[in-house]
């Protein structure tokens, strides 16, 4: 057990917290509740076990699930997520010999802010679609997935603005 | 076997991801009846407690909005009570004039003084908001003062508990009417004048405002009579009464607009 597994623990239940008890309430403009437990996914190590990574992945779609009392929309959306991280980090920061070890040791705002794209934006259409799973209902979760995406990284964001700033 | 194992090792993610998502697809859209009496019961079973919690956090921030809420809702009823204190002193009220002269405003007491012996309250409506000097001041049980002057945003209002201010009342039961005034102590104990020692009143009787002034409307009821002494050289009462609200504790307090001052003024200009 080393600073980080801790660390990584800790930012497990404060996220799932934070998101069923202060964001699944906001609202804003009366249908937009940011999803931000998304940062674990940030803030877990890119070189870390994948199998682990896996299960906690699905551990964590579970308890905002079991929290918030939703159906199983946030597991299958995070697990699968959690399944894909390796190629949308490959393809979000390239493949060469310097690939950075974590989401904070590189530097290019770029790959950083496509990285943080991918990842919300693939979540989203998949919780959204599991949420309504419905033809009939595309538009909602296209303008669910749109705004809810905005909101959720700009949150997202300015999270991990005061994380690099202690750094 | 050992190449079987090995493939199964070098594909664990895959078959992990894929057995996980079967699992939580079932927890989804496999409803039967193991989870729906056991999952979903501790999932709501823990869902509402943490909701509790947050509920009375939420509530306790919301506390502020339900005030003002009920302090509007209360504008409203003030008024409808004023009206109705009416109807049973004159029971011709309701066919003889359909008018009610009072509107009611609400205010908040921003600085209460009952220190010294001419105190003043100010509240935080003003002529922006249609405050006049002039107008009658009342809380929820009672009455407080009298607006002296107005700025855009605040009014002076000159207190019950300033001695130089007379209320006209009159018991509810007897019409013989008097004035109400400070003693200048405690900030419940006032004294009526001026009421004629032949008027029929005793210790108990309720003191409303007699409605004389254009101020105040008739009814409001204001306190208690405590003690009663006749006094056969004056031809007057000597009475000392209890207010049924402190003046000096009032946070929330309505304004009253009389819609026929400037006429009630005219008359009395013409008058002198």
């Amino acid at each position: 057990m080393n600073f980080f597994s801790i660390s990584s623990i800790v930012a497990f239940f404060l996220l799932a917290l934070a998101q069923t008890l202060i964001f699944n309430h906001l609202s804003i403009f009366g249908f937009i509740n940011p999803i931000i437990y998304l940062l674990f996914f940030v803030y877990y190590r890119f070189e870390s076990n994948q199998t682990l990574f896996i299960g906690l992945a699905f551990l964590l779609g579970f308890f905002v699930d079991l929290f918030s009392h939703s159906g199983g929309a946030h597991t299958i959306a995070t697990l699968t997520v959690g399944f894909l991280r390796p190629i949308i980090i490959r393809y979000a920061f390239g493949v060469t010999m310097d690939s950075p070890q974590s989401y904070f040791s590189d530097s290019r705002t770029i790959n950083k802010f496509s990285f943080l794209v991918l990842i919300v934006f693939f979540h989203h259409i998949l919780y959204f679609t599991l949420v309504y799973f419905s033809w009939d209902t595309i538009h909602l979760i296209l303008k669910n997935t749109l705004f809810t995406s905005i909101f959720s990284l700009i949150l997202m964001g300015i999270a991990l603005s005061f994380y690099s700033n202690k750094k | 076997m050992q190449r079987i194992l090995n493939a199964l090792f070098q594909f664990r993610n895959p078959i992990l991801y894929l057995f996980l998502l079967i699992l939580s697809i079932s927890f989804t859209y496999n409803r039967n009846a193991f989870h729906e009496s056991n999952l979903d019961k501790y999932s709501f079973l823990i869902s509402a407690k943490l909701h509790r919690i947050q509920f009375a956090i939420s509530r306790y921030f919301n506390l502020r909005t339900v005030n003002d809420q009920l302090l509007e809702e209360n504008e409203k009823l003030k008024f409808l009570v004023l009206q109705s204190n009416k109807l049973p002193l004159y029971p011709d009220a309701l066919t003889k004039s359909m008018r009610f002269l009072f509107n009611a405003k609400k205010a908040t007491v921003i600085k209460n003084s009952f220190q010294n012996q001419r105190n003043f309250i100010i509240i935080d409506q003003g002529s922006d908001n249609g405050i006049k000097p002039e107008m009658g001041v009342v809380s929820n049980n009672g009455i407080v003062g009298i607006v002296h002057s107005v700025s855009s945003n605040y009014a002076n209002v000159i207190s019950i508990l300033n001695q130089d201010l007379k209320i006209n009342v009159r018991t509810k039961n007897s019409p013989a009417f008097g004035s109400l005034v400070w003693k200048g102590g405690s900030s419940i104990e006032f004294k009526v004048e001026d009421i004629v020692s032949n008027a029929k009143i005793k210790i108990g009787d309720t003191l409303i405002t007699g409605g004389m002034s254009s101020y105040f409307p008739l009814g409001i009821p204001i306190g208690q009579i405590t003690h009663l002494e006749k006094k056969d050289e004056s031809g007057y009462f000597s009475i000392e009464a209890t207010l049924f609200t402190d003046p000096s504790q009032v946070f929330y307090t309505y304004v009253l607009e009389n819609t026929d001052y400037e006429e009630l003024q005219s008359l009395q200009k013409n008058l002198k």
